[in-house]
């Protein structure tokens, strides 16, 4: 039973599923695809090629798969993917892909919070908190569990490592590695983030390993390059360590310094 | 005589006071008040447990009295009051309380400008300016006549004195005692906020010791221990004294340094 306000416009063509509901004023283009249970309340608009997951919650003012912003582009028919209970606030503006067939990706159970900007082609895992007024750039990824503290922008192709945390209102111009804090201007690794790391059930012996693996990336006086070379003869099996190696070496516009 | 535009919809269980306008596209939901001459824009809706008052302004897509972005919050009833005369602006975002105070506080004569937003159980006075995209964390209380410029960030449970003023696109993450200006990252005392005294007409007197106590607060090498002691001792009688010490001691996240 889908519930529609008289108000809303809704194409004959999407595809809504049970107990959606749409509120006033709100509209829902024709390439849009809405799983069970989710809401959308008023003002919001559902552009070509939405495709909204389970139980999500979509607040006033939103916007949903619009056109990126980046000039002269012709509309294609790209994706905009909003993984299952993922609530939405006030006026977040989330923008499809900029290439035919390719999506932009939000997770599952991700807080955005009121005014956020998700630009073209970013991905953001799981679980993660984007805080308000934060203004993520085209291409961004943000891994599983990563919080973002508000105002912070992130320049485009920038990676956000899982369980990292931003700071309020920085600046993100370089890639910040998994499990760590990171904040002042410009911006620098400042800890591991353990009490998060302890929050999601981390052992004591992992945060124990992760301190010493970024004891040897920031604190002993080697370039990136080396102290990747140690970590990788001191800890050759460790998943953990693993996630951070691959995540140095995947970094394209190298990781944030000390 | 209310003026309510025929798309927006308003409902009947709300309380409308005299000359209350309502522009086009705008909801207002149930359990809300409003005060007499109070005119509401286009596109914005205010939700259950809002208290407006007289003569406020509020312009196009505002969010009035939406829920917090809480973790705490499980839709327990809480309010949102916005003073008489207040102007609040285009897309601004006002959440009501949670269960810790029951509501959200917005004073008389406030003006709150674009894309700001204003999170749950903040406390702001009489008077206060907020430039645009001012964005204010959950627990605040702004004391009456100060200034938010534009871009400001505040982080959760900060307290703000009267009288100050932070200069643009910087975060406050400590208490800022009243009286004075700050900016600057991380955020620091610059100075008395002159140009506020003039606007005000402060008495010389006044302003003297407004300086003298400032003096021993920053200028004297005390820690803020000594200089609380040494301000009861010297000042025992004077105004500001007894105000600055009054927000020293109820501080919870320490004062600004220099």
């Amino acid at each position: 039973m889908v519930n529609i306000h008289p108000t809303a416009i809704v194409s004959s063509k999407a595809k809504l599923g049970e107990n959606v509901s749409v509120g006033a004023f709100s509209v829902i283009h024709d390439d849009v695809e809405i799983g069970d249970n989710t809401f959308i309340t008023s003002h919001s608009v559902i552009y070509n090629g939405a495709r909204i997951g389970k139980n999500c919650k979509i607040y006033q003012g939103v916007s949903i798969a619009h056109i990126p912003q980046i000039s002269n582009l012709q509309d294609v028919a790209s994706f905009a993917m909003i993984g299952e209970g993922t609530t939405i606030h006030e006026f977040v503006t989330i923008h499809k892909a900029s290439k035919e067939g390719n999506f932009t990706s939000v997770g599952k159970n991700v807080l955005l919070m009121a005014y956020a900007h998700i630009a073209h082609d970013v991905l953001i895992g799981d679980n993660c908190i984007i805080v308000n007024a934060v203004q993520i750039g085209g291409h961004v990824h943000v891994d599983d569990w990563a919080i973002i503290g508000g105002s912070t922008p992130i320049h485009q192709f920038c990676k956000v490592g899982k369980h990292a945390m931003v700071g309020a209102a920085f600046k993100v111009v370089k890639d910040v590695p998994p499990f760590v804090l990171a904040g002042e201007e410009p911006m620098r690794f400042s800890g591991l983030n353990s009490v998060g790391l302890r929050r999601r059930g981390f052992t004591p012996e992992q945060l124990d390993t992760l301190k010493k693996v970024y004891k040897i990336i920031y604190d002993s006086g080697l370039n990136v390059t080396q102290a990747k070379e140690q970590i990788k003869n001191e800890f050759p099996s460790d998943p953990l360590v693993k996630e951070v190696i691959d995540f140095i070496e995947n970094s394209k516009r190298g990781i944030i310094p000390r | 005589m209310t003026r309510i535009h025929p798309t927006a919809l308003v409902s009947k269980k709300a309380k409308l006071g005299e000359n209350v306008s309502v522009g086009s596209y705008s909801i207002i939901h149930d359990d809300v008040e409003i005060g007499n001459n109070t005119s509401i824009g286009s596109n914005s809706v205010i939700y259950n447990g809002a208290r407006i008052g007289k003569n406020v302004t509020i312009l196009n897509s505002a969010s009035v009295s939406h829920i917090p972005q809480d973790k705490k919050f499980h839709n327990e009833y809480s309010l949102l009051y916005i003073g008489d005369n207040s102007i609040i602006s285009d897309f601004t975002t006002l959440h009501r309380g949670t269960e810790v105070t029951g509501k959200t506080k917005i004073g008389k004569n406030v003006i709150i400008s674009q894309y700001s937003h204003v999170a749950h159980d903040c406390v702001i006075s009489d008077s206060v300016f907020i430039g645009s995209f001012v964005q204010i964390g959950g627990h605040v209380e702004i004391d009456e006549f100060s200034v938010l410029e534009d871009f400001t960030s505040v982080h959760q449970f900060c307290k703000l004195g009267k009288f100050i003023t932070v200069q643009t696109s910087f975060k406050v993450s400590m208490d800022i005692p009243p009286y004075v200006f700050v900016g600057g990252k991380p955020i620091r005392f610059l100075g008395l906020n002159s140009e506020l005294f003039e606007k005000h007409n402060f008495t010389q007197k006044k302003i003297d010791s407004i300086n003298l106590v400032y003096d021993t607060v920053y200028y004297s090498g005390l820690n803020f221990s000594q200089a609380k002691e040494k301000l009861k001792n010297n000042f025992p009688d004077d105004e500001v004294a007894i105000e600055v010490l009054e927000f020293l001691n109820k501080s919870t996240r320490g004062i600004v340094g220099k």
